[in-house]
């Protein structure tokens, strides 16, 4: 992140000024001044804060004085503030989404300042959000300015990417150039069949073998390039297909592996629903890119060239009837499609309004009826669907009217020609020289569609490349993207035992913005340790910590006395299994759910690990046993019993170091009694790390750690935190007060 | 063990004291509250708690509770957020802007106004659309300013008054109050996201 930005001229030369010459560390921008838009700018030296706009120094703030540096996020912007001679004072507004991120850390900056004034800095390395080039947005989560996109270089990219289907990609190309070459021969064929052997009817007229034989011929001919035509547009199609399918599944492959191999923190960042549409829209936009837009182009652009130059030789006067209104035509196409496009914009708004709506209303049916709403949602429902149909029907209408009449002024200049060139047929047929022939006319009146034909589809070709380059684009970030986890050169195997060491970590999901902030905590082979803590104290970061799921900003991790960046990825996620607050099932059996990490577990093995979990007697009276089908679309299971099918996965795995992130969902206390005794099961001989909210899932606890705001609160034995009547105590005291409440109501 | 543990203690007193609240809001009238300018020029107040006590606050932050709908009344007056303690408490809760005097009103307002800053739009010099975002370019009431939308469908919002609030990429959130009310020009370039 930029931390010293470039002053102009007249604000450096203010600074200077003002400033005793001492160094400049920072310098942001703040963008709000007595409620205009504004470029100012605040510059940090060692010892004061300045604030300019405009070439003026507006306050001097000298850091001594001040303290309790904080950013507040208002409505639509922020806010700098600090406590300036005990008074809190704002020091300056910025927008919020640009700098919210800069200002925490300018707020660390500062208080670091004011503990140890000397020209060190701080250093931040997350991404900007903002185009270096022109200063506009990026596309969310990526670093794709749609403003100033390098075409070139997706180009390359995607070149490289083809790799093995060249041939298949530019066979479009060939066969195309096949096509148009015969598109070409046709007219040339009838213009001859119509000058040598179409004549007016005459009473004794008797054609000669020759002629009779030419003329068989020629119908062959003619007959020869269709059905030839035809069967090259067959084989294209054909090798289209494979060519596409190949594209899609190697680049959706690729796109999945490098999905798979990053770390949890730059997937997590992307939404589900943007990374399937990654795999799945994108590639498919990009995929008929290069197999059918592509090609379309080249061959609309060759006809059109080769349309022309074909047509001035054989009549140069009658060509420029056909290029003359072009510039024209042009302009028309371009406006009616800018029209179709925007009424398509609204059209599709409208739709998705609606859908949104009903979709809404659907999800929330139980309230909508339990509040007696239905009739007021029908007629919400009915007024969107109203509005989507009346813009739908007036963009019909619009179409209907005026694509008939467009298509007639794009080829106007037949009319032309046809005026044109009857003319000089009938010059021709009275004087006998210059004109043309009937057939030289019908060959020109054919071969003038190729000119006007991709006069239409051209000009939507712009709008089709920019949703490709977005689309591959979108793709190749991912592609790009760098490992943040990652192996070290040479990673050891260890077989755990279960020591951990966590000493003095700080991390957070953005680096400015720290979740775990100096913990500290020895925990032994073997020991069971709970972790409480207020919701957003940092408890799952912790365990996501120690299961690397993320790498920690500063500190260390160390497993056996090894640091876990050491060891490799393979063998700690082996030695590690994880009983997750989400019980996610995949789609399949209860026994391949159980088996997960260990495929080739026996059904001995299953069931042994299910009796553990307490999970083989509900398993055995599903209706088919361990083969019932579970998850999306299969048996719903209750979430007592989706948890035990959890630890029976985790049983299977046999972790040295076992994690347990326990549900938030209440159970009822028969059920909490089965799980309880299967976590009890499992945890035996193992080291194990639980976030429990029920604090009786801590009755085996060792020892317990107490979370509050990223730091450690208290760790010890159950006994010696009551004692200390802090934070756990009020906990224990609230859960117990709850379960009173509970039982006398 | 624990819960054995916790059934063992039976210390009523320090139990209400673990449960009580720190603060109640209360409601805010002229007579139990006095806004003023602080040397920061924020705003610091005197007032009685809830408790019955005098207590100063070198400052206050204040909310609208209906930004958009009822921006004059509802306002709550509270504690800042701070690192040690957390989201700030409500002091109290103002039920009509207009009940206090003229002075205390414009010094709450300017607050306000800070706090919900959302320039209107006078008139819209241009749209562009490049990969399905959108690049404004707009006089407003706080000058000058080009943005950026993503998605100008779920960025602008129309309420059922005609008001249309406009959420940029950046944070910024700019209004129109009528749209009927711009320039044609202006009011073409806008049409077809309505």
């Amino acid at each position: 992140m930029k931390l010293l930005f470039e002053m102009p001229d007249k604000d450096r030369a203010v600074f200077e000024a003002s400033g005793d010459g001492e160094k400049l560390l920072y310098c942001v921008p703040f963008t709000i001044y007595e409620e205009k838009f504004v470029k100012g700018y605040i510059a940090i030296t060692k010892s004061h804060i300045y604030k300019i706009l405009d070439g003026e120094l507006i306050k001097t703030y000298s850091i001594a004085d001040s303290s309790d540096y904080k950013v507040d996020a208002m409505y639509g912007s922020c806010g700098f503030y600090a406590k300036i001679d005990g008074s809190t004072t704002m020091i300056c507004q910025f927008v919020a989404g640009r700098d919210l991120a800069r200002y925490l850390v300018i707020c660390k900056a500062c208080e670091f300042l004011s503990e140890n004034p000397s020209e060190e800095t701080i250093t931040n390395s997350e991404p900007e959000k903002f185009c270096p080039k022109c200063g506009r947005p990026f596309v969310n989560n990526t670093n794709i300015c749609p403003y100033c996109l390098d075409k070139k270089e997706v180009y390359l990219k995607l070149w490289a990417l083809t790799k093995g289907l060249r041939f298949m990609m530019f066979s479009p190309f060939i066969f195309s150039f096949v096509l148009l070459v015969l598109g070409f021969v046709n007219p040339y064929l009838q213009k001859l069949a119509v000058n040598e052997y179409f004549r007016p009817y005459e009473a004794d007229y008797i054609p000669t073998a020759q002629q009779y034989t030419g003329f068989l011929w020629l119908v062959g001919a003619i007959v020869g390039v269709v059905v030839l035509s035809k069967a090259v547009e067959i084989l294209q199609s054909r090798l289209l297909a494979v060519a596409a399918a190949r594209f899609s599944v190697m680049v959706k492959t690729l796109l999945y592996e490098k999905i798979q191999s990053l770390s949890l923190g730059s997937v997590q960042k992307k939404s589900t629903g943007d990374l399937m549409g990654r795999v799945n829209n994108d590639t498919s936009r990009v995929e008929s890119f290069i197999i059918n837009t592509f090609p379309h182009i080249f061959i609309q652009i060759a006809s059109l060239i080769g349309a022309a130059i074909y047509l001035s030789f054989i009549n140069l006067t009658m060509t420029l009837f056909i290029v003359v209104p072009v510039p024209f035509v042009l302009f028309l196409i371009k406006v009616f499609w800018g029209i179709i496009q925007q009424r398509n914009i609204r059209l599709w708004h409208a739709e998705r309004r609606s859908n949104h709506l009903l979709q809404d209303i659907l999800n929330g049916i139980r309230v909508v009826k339990g509040f007696g709403q239905e009739e007021k949602e029908i007629q919400r429902f009915a007024a969107a669907n109203k509005k989507h149909w009346d813009i739908g029907a007036q963009n019909q209408k619009y179409w209907d009217t005026f694509f008939p009449i467009l298509t007639h002024i794009v080829q106007f200049g037949r009319y032309l020609i046809l005026f044109y060139g009857s003319y000089q047929v009938y010059k021709m047929n009275l004087t006998m020289t210059g004109g043309m022939s009937v057939g030289d006319l019908q060959q020109f009146s054919a071969l003038a569609v190729y000119i006007y034909s991709p006069l239409v589809s051209l000009t939507d070709i712009p709008r089709q490349i920019s949703e490709f380059l977005t689309s591959a684009g979108k793709i190749f970030e991912i592609l790009e993207e760098q490992k943040q986890v990652t192996d070290i050169g040479l990673p050891i195997d260890i077989a755990i035992e279960g020591d951990i060491s966590i000493k003095n970590i700080t991390f957070g999901y953005e680096s400015y913005d720290p979740v775990l902030e100096g913990v500290s905590v020895e925990i032994k082979k073997g020991e069971m340790i709970g972790i409480v803590g207020h919701s957003g104290c940092g408890k799952t970061t912790l365990i996501n910590l120690i299961m690397r799921l993320y790498d920690v900003n500063d500190g260390a991790i160390l497993i056996d006395d090894v640091n876990v960046k050491d060891i490799s990825q393979a063998a700690l996620r082996s030695q590690i299994g994880a009983v997750l607050q989400e019980t996610f099932l995949f789609s399949g059996t209860v026994r391949d759910n159980i088996r997960y990490a260990n495929p080739h577990a026996t059904d001995e093995e299953v069931i042994a690990a299910a009796r553990v979990a307490n999970a083989h007697d509900f398993i055995v009276n599903l209706p088919q046993g361990y083969n019932t089908m579970v998850g999306e679309k299969g048996h719903s299971l209750s979430g007592g019993e989706r948890q035990r099918i959890a630890i029976a996965r985790a049983v299977i795995h046999n972790p040295r170091i076992l994690i347990l992130d326990e549900a938030t969902a209440a159970l009822d206390t028969e059920t909490e009694k089965l799980i309880q005794e299967a976590i009890n099961n499992l945890a035996k001989d193992r080291t194990t790390i639980a976030i429990a909210h029920r604090l009786s899932t801590l009755r085996n606890a060792d020892k317990i750690l107490v979370l509050d705001k990223g730091k450690v609160a208290e760790f010890g034995t159950h006994e010696e935190l009551f004692a200390e009547k802090g934070i756990y105590y009020k906990l224990v005291m609230a859960q117990r007060e709850m379960a009173y409440k509970k039982a006398i109501s | 063990m624990a819960e054995n543990m916790v059934l063992d203690i039976e210390n009523q007193d320090l139990e209400e004291k673990l449960f009580e609240p720190s603060r109640i809001s209360i409601d805010l009238t002229p007579e139990n509250i006095r806004f003023m300018r602080s040397p920061g020029n924020l705003i610091s107040v005197d007032f009685t708690n809830h408790k019955g006590e005098k207590e100063f606050l070198e400052r206050v932050v204040i909310f609208r509770s209906f930004p958009i709908t009822n921006p004059d009344e509802f306002i709550s007056v509270r504690e800042p957020d701070s690192k040690k303690m957390g989201r700030g408490k409500e002091i109290g809760m103002i039920r009509r802007l207009s009940d206090f005097d003229e002075e205390t009103v414009a010094l709450i307002n300017e607050e306000l106004d800070r706090r919900y800053f959302s320039p209107t739009i006078l008139k819209i010099r241009s749209i562009k659309e490049k990969f399905g975002y959108t690049y404004w370019d707009v006089n407003t009431t706080s000058g000058n300013v080009t943005f950026v939308l993503n998605n100008p469908f779920s960025n602008i919002r129309i309420l059922e008054d005609g008001r249309i609030f406009i959420s940029d990429m950046d944070g910024n959130i700019f209004q129109i109050p009528d749209t009927k009310k711009l320039d044609q020009q202006s009011f073409k370039k806008i049409e077809i996201y309505l």
